[in-house]
């Protein structure tokens, strides 16, 4: 099971801080890739293998980029050269972001919970968690409706760009809205105000592994610093 | 029934969702021009400020309270962060706290004039995000384009167009004209649509 493989919420936060320590101080772009490889290693470790696949394509196509923009002169015209480097420099990040955000919310609530986090900011980091999947549900929504009334013709877009605007901001915000009332209603139902320590059915105990994950982490960042400064 | 300054769990939420959709439309407004250069350099940042400015408007005033700028702007700051400029997340948190300044006054997220000068400075201050590579990491941002394989021509262009004080007049006027028509644009749709809605 992916449950009983995921490392626990104290270990994907170090990996978190790991990576942006080793993408902020490691002065080498392109070894960037130690770091990447490595957050694949931690992914396939917890049997993510969907993410491993799914980014590793695309992280080998970043590199089929690179490489045709360094030795090549290749100069795309709608993704630009800054993007490609940008993204092969942050992908651990994201990998690592990903692995985090993906987190069971119950399991994260309870750890944040446990070291005492302010309310307001357990709560703001569980709804910016669920923002992707679900804002892209609600655009794909809105633009059936506005696909259904005819507003998303080309020359309906081009020649009243305001307007269509105004037709896909209004709903989109109306709906965001709602959804901000829904979750406080159940954030409040199950007790988000109360003061103190909230325990969860998800919250479990380090292990080796974890400590081991932990371990692993520091020497991969600390060892990609070293060389990166080295080779800068 | 007297009105509090205490944040709640809705107050929290509504910040948090709506400060991500601002953030999301400010990157994706940001890809999408980097296709042209004199669009990314010139136009970008005020296209952002244009379609963000009813956002804005409606999450102030939805919450009415205040610091909601700060927050947002703390987490815009901290998205920069993430994304290896560290020094836009202390510049972010001081555009939020003049933000605040300007909404201190009790009732300022009601009041349409205020929230209108608040989002225009918050506009003309955004150019800070190109202004302040050029002028105090210019060293690091260079590094970082010549290694990712950018142009010369594009570095150069950067340059001209924030150098050169006329075009970088341009930009700040631009920039904070266009800040000011969404908020306009902004206090059409809230009387228009949220308001008759019931959610304000």
């Amino acid at each position: 099971m992916r449950a009983e493989s995921a490392f626990s919420v104290p270990v994907k936060l170090w990996a978190l801080l790991c990576v942006l320590v080793g993408v902020s101080f490691g002065g080498n772009v392109l070894l960037t890739c130690i770091l990447t490889g490595f957050a694949f290693v931690y992914l396939l470790l917890q049997r993510n293998i969907r993410l491993v696949i799914s980014y590793g394509c695309f992280y080998l196509l970043l590199a089929l980029l690179l490489v045709a923009i360094r030795y090549h002169g290749l100069h795309m015209v709608v993704f630009s050269e800054f993007y490609v480097l940008m993204f092969w420099n942050l992908s651990a990040v994201v990998l690592v972001s990903w692995d985090l955000i993906t987190t069971p919310p119950g399991e994260l609530s309870a750890f944040l919970s446990r070291i005492h986090a302010p309310t307001a900011l357990i709560l703001g980091l569980l709804v910016v968690f669920r923002f992707f999947p679900t804002m892209r549900a609600e655009l794909k929504g809105v633009g059936r409706s506005m696909k259904n009334r005819g507003l998303t013709a080309p020359k309906q877009l081009l020649l009243h760009p305001l307007v269509s605007f105004e037709y896909v901001l209004v709903p989109f915000l109306l709906r965001v809205l709602q959804i901000a009332d829904q979750l406080s209603v159940s954030a409040v139902a199950r007790c988000a105000e109360r003061p103190g320590v909230r325990g969860s059915y998800y919250g479990r105990k380090m292990t080796y592994r974890d400590i081991a994950m932990i371990a692993a982490w520091t020497v991969v960042t600390v060892g990609f610093v070293f060389l990166g400064r080295r080779f800068a | 029934m007297q009105e509090t300054n205490k944040w709640t769990v809705k107050d929290v939420i509504t910040t948090v969702l709506l400060s991500a959709v601002l953030i999301v439309i400010q990157l994706v407004v940001n890809m999408v021009c980097m296709a042209n250069d004199f669009v990314s350099m010139v136009l970008s940042v005020g296209i952002t400020m244009f379609m963000c400015a009813p956002v804005y408007m409606l999450m102030v005033s939805r919450i009415g309270k205040r610091f909601v700028t700060l927050i947002y702007m703390t987490i815009l700051g901290v998205i920069f962060l993430l994304m290896g400029n560290w020094f836009l997340l202390p510049y972010y948190i001081v555009v939020g706290i003049i933000c605040e300044a300007i909404l201190w006054k009790r009732g300022s997220c009601e009041n349409p004039n205020r929230l209108t000068a608040s989002w225009t400075v918050a506009s003309l201050l955004y150019n800070g995000v190109n202004l302040l590579p050029i002028w105090f990491f210019w060293d690091t941002y260079y590094d970082f384009a010549i290694s990712s394989g950018m142009e010369q021509s594009y570095i150069d262009s950067y340059v001209h167009y924030y150098t050169s004080p006329g075009w970088l007049v341009f930009i700040l006027l631009f920039t904070a004209l266009m800040g000011f028509l969404g908020c306009l644009v902004g206090r059409r749709l809230i009387c228009k649509h949220f308001k008759k809605a019931g959610v304000l």
